[in-house]
């Protein structure tokens, strides 16, 4: 269709349009996501090579001030007289050495075997004294630790010789050189995203990224239960956890638990989805049809859930679902007799449809949340527009109400779904796993992968196998949300409204 | 015609009227059941009926003063500190990340974006223990501190919605401010933020509510230091084996006590609620 | 009056510890260590702490034996007066201890109680120090809790109690005097007073007894330290018992229920259960549900065609554990032997209802008075020690128990019950 044709539509025919292109386009998205990657890689790579090239530039055509700076921090800028910032990258410099001769080349030297030195019980008389050796973990976290402050002093150095060069430049051409105050100024105003994301970002780094690359690292070690930190050491193993996960000849029961939790969490993470997303529409346009009156109360009525915290509702709803719980006892009192139905461990599908159901009762107060308010945003002109085509109520609910509605919360249904992925606290607090089974590694029917993955690292400290499942899982999450995101309306058109 | 269509109304609405109050009393039930049974006088644990048979306040009467072995009022004020120090640090974040990612425009931003939104996925359980030694290595094992830094940390991530929200602010007015020499600083302290009530509240909601619900990193963080202990971990300690036949009246008197605040909060604040997250979230 | 015991004791040990060895030597030391060991009170030389001064200890037990712990470790400085000592008493389950340790030994307490089935993890990790006074311990205490705590020949922990275990609480009122011995008569009395009987059927802790019972005990770990072993057992005889439970559960469902155990205490509480299965950590709880009607007793007898067979439980120990990361590993070792001895087990059995694992004690009146602690040590007897323990062990028996109860299985059906018992045991082995 021509822009000139699209303009000329009435907004109901518009919204057709766009409704069915969306869905027109996903698998052609799909793949360009994969491409993307591909691009990605690239850009890297070139970009690197870019990197090197501009580097040993900066150095040829450079003055000796700035061929100093290779090696002194911050010389150029205080020889052309940005002392402070020169001073600046002078300390970053003298931290750095400080910080790697005290702290991280002890850890960093051990990176390789992550220690080797045991940990030995010496006899004192009848007692025993502990020489601990070396810790893997901490020096393996160190290492890490070690690594990220060097990349981070790594681009400060660029940005040293680079800063020293444009000086050059500057100076030659005759161009004004800005002080310390201007450059502050600066932040707060051409280069506010860095004032603005620096201490965000750096909280991320130390508390989110750095604990995630120890992770993913530790996916490659064998530490568990038998190479336990302090007393025992760990070391590379290369892919064998990820080996024993895919691993499904008969016997082996960690890749029979991994395939089968794997199933049991895609067809979880589909029903919880749907179910909260479909009943709560249909709960949140009950109370928001024209004529139905004490909105606000039916509203609060639910609403009211999520505001308590769910390992106390769920710990209940455990208590209210046993044999001799609350449920049994109503239901024993509505029909007269002795009820006693097992909901959570007898078989694993009575188990498995009390989790979707209870999950219900978490999740739909929040769906009616955003649908009330996605309802209240609906513009008016579709429905005048439609009402002018003549469509009755029925037809303006089919036609406009849903599909928009549909249109507008569609791409947050990947986010649920990934949500309930990792959709940790209903099945733990609710089942625990259960019911147990003797096909299982370490887990129960009910269980998810991050509730597998829970068990083996708190009970079973087999940190390394869960790790690698770890990795599984935030690569599948991972790619979806990417590719939704990408793929939805805010990416492309960030600035629709400007 | 029309008056058949009038009494078809009158049904739809009155079978609507039915449904949703059927869903209202299953959804509030098991509250009011918690609200019931922690003012309930008589039995241990469990008992084999619904409706308690007598009513005191002693549950909550021990809450406060049985302290010697668990100190629910100590972890109660522990933990609203936390969630109070965490509430600004996070809201902070989560305002300048989705500015900058929303407002300014800067070389790699998408990139940012992409990896910012994926790093929330990866399950936490893991680095747990890093976090920990970190915490440890910065001399803040077994602080309230180390709280406050856990649960605001990330909260940078989050920036989805309410970037989604900034989005939808036109950019027509940071122009014109532009031209009359406000510098981005003042852009965003003197026009954005006041425009943002909704999603301001809307984060310092659910950055509040974390802090009570935590158990898992808060245990291993704390260790033994009961002193520092939040409503989460001892309101678990409660259902533990070794405290429950006692303790799980003063348990739910408990939740009942840590539902109650965050109940009314919600209930003053829900319409911002509302309108932040669809307004963050129609475009996110 | 204590104070001058105490010193004249001193005395005369250090005389027995110079007369026994002038020049003190590792080689000489060891026998320094049983000599110079401990009075009843286990007090010994304090020539023992070595360089060790300024002392600070900190000790984990749990919530309810804080106070009590708090005095006897008053008690322990008090013996030693020329030493600087100061001591940490925190509140801490035993469960999280372990897992703490774990996490982080430095952190931990120097000395702290610990379940028996932790010990395997602790000692794989090298954060358990082994027992300077395994000797003396080992004359002290049963055998069976010393064993639980023993791997590769080497002591690990002290025993502090030997009633980590579950045995039969009833109602007397609702249970006639002499039904409590048969599980038969037992359901049966419940389901006349329309009682519930109440046990935790699916918690691989209360299940291995359908396995035990018939004869199929654990035995230790394989070579390699991880591999569960088993006795040996005639399968025919184990199959028979697995069914003679499950038709108990089945003839009397409704009567039968698996619950979680605190739903005991609160059943005697508003009358509903009138008999289960339950440990010494709801003891007081139940006790003050049922008040004067408290019975107690060691787990009933099953008839297995026409036999009747005692039912043989998991059974616990606890223990005190010394930090290998602590900084002073001799008073820490010194005050666990203290905190052990005879005097603290009578001060436990008799403020806390605590079982002894010391063999005097466990003769001493306090314990037999006791209804609870009589039935807990009655049970120990017929029991199967919780130590050496696969960690898939829990899951696949508690499975067992929870397919016995299933309301879909047949009891008489041999070839099921064959292939149940086939699959866990295959599943606590198999890795």
């Amino acid at each position: 269709m021509k822009y000139i044709d699209y303009k000329q539509l009435n907004p109901f025919q518009k919204f057709a349009y766009n409704f069915t292109n969306f869905f027109k386009k996903l698998p052609g998205r799909v793949a360009a996501f994969f491409k993307a990657i591909g691009r990605f890689f690239v850009r890297l790579f070139t970009g690197i090579g870019k990197g090197v090239a501009n580097y040993v530039t900066r150095f040829i055509k450079g003055d000796w001030t700035v061929k100093l700076s290779y090696v002194v921090f911050g010389f150029g800028n205080m020889m052309k007289g940005q002392i402070i910032k020169g001073l600046l990258f002078l300390a970053t410099e003298v931290a750095y050495i400080y910080f790697m001769i005290s702290f991280g080349f002890v850890y960093l030297s051990k990176f390789g075997t992550l220690g080797t030195v045991e940990t030995q019980q010496v006899k004192d008389g009848p007692f025993t004294k502990t020489v601990f050796g070396d810790n893997s973990m901490l020096i393996l976290l160190y290492s890490v630790l070690t690594i990220v402050v060097t990349l981070v002093v790594f681009f400060i150095y660029i940005a040293n010789t680079k800063s020293a060069y444009k000086l050059q430049q500057l100076k030659s051409e005759g161009k004004h050189i800005m002080n310390f105050k201007e450059e502050m100024k600066d932040f707060l105003d051409g280069k506010f995203h860095i004032t603005m994301l620096s201490l965000p970002v750096l909280l991320i780094a130390i508390f989110t990224i750095l604990p995630m690359i120890f992770m993913v690292l530790i996916a490659f070690t064998n530490y568990d239960k038998q190479h336990m930190p302090p007393g025992t050491l760990f070391t590379w193993v290369g892919l064998d956890n990820f080996a024993s996960l895919v691993d499904i000849t008969s016997g082996a029961k960690k890749g029979v638990t991994f395939l089968e939790l794997t199933k049991w969490t895609v067809v979880w993470a589909i029903f919880a989805t749907f179910t909260n997303y479909i009943l709560g529409m249909i709960v949140a346009l009950m109370i928001n049809k024209k004529g139905i009156k004490l909105k606000s109360l039916w509203r609060t009525l639910f609403v009211i859930t999520i505001a308590v915290p769910q390992f106390v509702s769920l710990l209940l709803m455990n208590q209210m679902l046993q044999t001799n719980g609350a449920i049994n006892i109503l239901l024993s009192e509505l029909t007269g007799q002795e009820v006693a139905i097992q909901f959570l461990n007898s078989t694993p599908l009575m188990a498995r449809v009390t989790v979707i159901i209870i999950n219900c009762w978490v999740g739909i107060p929040y769906t009616i949340l955003s649908a009330s308010g996605v309802l209240m945003n609906i513009p008016a002109d579709l429905y005048e527009s439609a009402r002018i085509d003549g469509a009755g109520p029925v037809k303006q609910f089919t036609k406009i109400t849903l599909p928009y509605m549909l249109f507008v919360t569609g791409p947050a249904l990947i986010t649920q779904f990934v949500g309930n992925i990792n959709n940790f606290n209903v099945i733990y607090l609710l089942t625990g796993g259960g019911p147990s089974t003797e096909n299982f590694y370490q887990a129960g029917y009910t269980d998810i992968l991050v509730t597998w993955l829970f068990k083996l690292t708190m009970n079973q400290q087999d940190y390394g196998l869960a790790a690698a499942i770890g990795i599984l899982v935030f690569i599948v999450c991972a790619t979806l949300s990417l590719i939704t995101f990408n793929m939805s309306k805010s990416a492309k058109d960030e600035e629709a409204f400007s | 015609m029309i008056k058949s269509y009038k009494a078809r109304r009158v049904i739809a609405n009155t079978l609507i009227y039915i449904i949703l109050a059927v869903l209202g009393i299953i959804w509030i039930s098991p509250l009011v059941y918690m609200v019931l049974h922690s003012f309930r006088a008589e039995g241990l644990a469990t008992v084999p009926y619904l409706i308690p048979r007598e009513y005191s306040f002693q549950n909550y009467i021990d809450l406060f003063v049985n302290t010697g072995t668990l100190n629910f009022p100590r972890w109660y004020l522990n933990t609203f500190i936390v969630a109070c120090c965490a509430r600004v640090i996070s809201t902070l974040s989560v305002l300048m990340v989705s500015y900058a990612f929303s407002r300014l425009r800067f070389k790699s931003r998408k990139k940012f974006i992409n990896v910012g939104m994926i790093l929330g996925m990866f399950p936490g359980f893991m680095t747990m223990i890093a976090i920990y030694y970190l915490l440890k290595a910065m001399g803040l094992s077994q602080t309230l501190v180390a709280l406050v830094i856990c649960y605001s940390a990330g909260a940078g991530l989050g920036f989805q919605i309410s970037k989604g929200f900034f989005d939808t602010i036109p950019r027509a007015l940071d122009e014109a401010a532009t031209v009359d020499g406000a510098t981005k600083n003042q852009i965003f302290w003197k026009i954005i933020l006041p425009m943002s009530k909704p999603i301001i509240v809307y984060t310092i909601l659910t950055s509040f509510i974390g802090p009570w619900t935590d158990f898992i990193l808060c245990k291993l963080i704390m260790g033994d230091n009961r002193d520092n202990y939040t409503v989460a971990i001892g309101l678990q300690l409660m259902t533990s084996l070794e405290f429950k036949s006692d303790y799980f009246k003063q348990f739910l008197a408990g939740s009942v006590l840590v539902a109650v605040p965050i109940t009314l909060l919600f209930l003053k604040l829900q319409n911002y609620y509302v309108e932040g997250v669809t307004a963050g979230g129609v475009k996110g | 009056m204590k104070k001058v015991i105490a010193g004249v004791l001193a005395v005369m040990m250090t005389a027995a510890a110079f007369a026994g060895c002038g020049a003190s030597n590792t080689g000489s030391s060891a026998t320094e260590a049983q000599s110079s060991g401990t009075a009843s009170n286990g007090a010994v030389d304090a020539s023992m702490f070595g360089e060790e001064d300024n002392i600070k200890l900190k000790v984990w037990g749990p919530d309810k034996s804080v106070d009590l712990l708090k005095q006897q470790c008053d008690a322990f400085i008090a013996l030693y007066p020329e030493k600087k000592i100061t001591i940490d008493v925190v509140a801490q389950g035993e469960n999280d201890a372990g897992t703490q340790l774990l996490n982080d030994a430095s952190t931990a307490a120097d000395v702290f109680g610990i379940p028996s089935d932790q010990i395997n993890k602790l000692v794989n990790a090298k954060v358990l120090q082994e027992v300077a006074f395994a000797d003396d311990v080992k004359a002290n205490n049963s055998q069976g809790c010393v064993e639980a705590a023993t791997i590769d020949g080497t002591l690990y922990a002290y025993p502090e109690t030997a009633d980590n275990g579950y045995y039969l609480v009833y109602d007397k009122s609702v249970i006639k005097e002499g039904d409590e011995a048969k599980f038969e008569t037992i359901l049966e009395d419940c389901k006349t007073a329309g009682k519930k009987f109440i046990m935790s059927a699916g918690d691989g802790f209360y299940a291995c007894m359908f396995t035990f019972t018939g004869g199929c005990k654990t035995d230790g770990l394989e070579a390699d330290g991880a591999t569960q072993k088993f006795t040996d057992y005639k399968e025919d005889e184990v199959i028979a018992t697995m069914q003679a439970f499950s038709k108990l559960f089945h003839d009397y469902s409704g009567t039968f229920q698996s619950l979680e155990v605190s739903n005991i205490s609160s059943g005697f509480a508003s009358g509903t259960c009138g008999a289960g299965i339950d440990g010494t950590w709801d003891a007081t709880a139940n006790e003050s549900a049922l008040g004067d009607n408290y019975g107690a007793a060691k787990l009933p007898t099953i008839n297995v065609n026409g036999e009747d067979k005692q039912i043989i439980s998991m059974f616990g120990y606890k223990y005190i554990g010394v930090n290998a990361a602590s900084k002073f590993p001799r008073t820490a070792q010194i005050l666990a032997n203290y905190l052990t001895g005879e005097e603290c087990q009578t001060q436990r059995a008799d403020k806390l209802g605590w079982g002894p694992s010391n063999t005097k004690v466990a003769e001493s009146d306090t314990v037999k008075n006791s209804a609870t602690i009589t039935a807990i040590l009655a049970q120990a007897e017929n029991s199967v020690p919780q130590a050496d323990l696969a960690d898939q062990f829990w899951d696949p028996m508690g499975n067992l128990g929870n397919q016995l109860i299933a309301e879909k299985t047949d009891p008489s059906d041999a070839a099921y019950m064959k292939q149940l018992l086939k699959d866990t045991l295959s599943n606590i082995q198999d890795v």
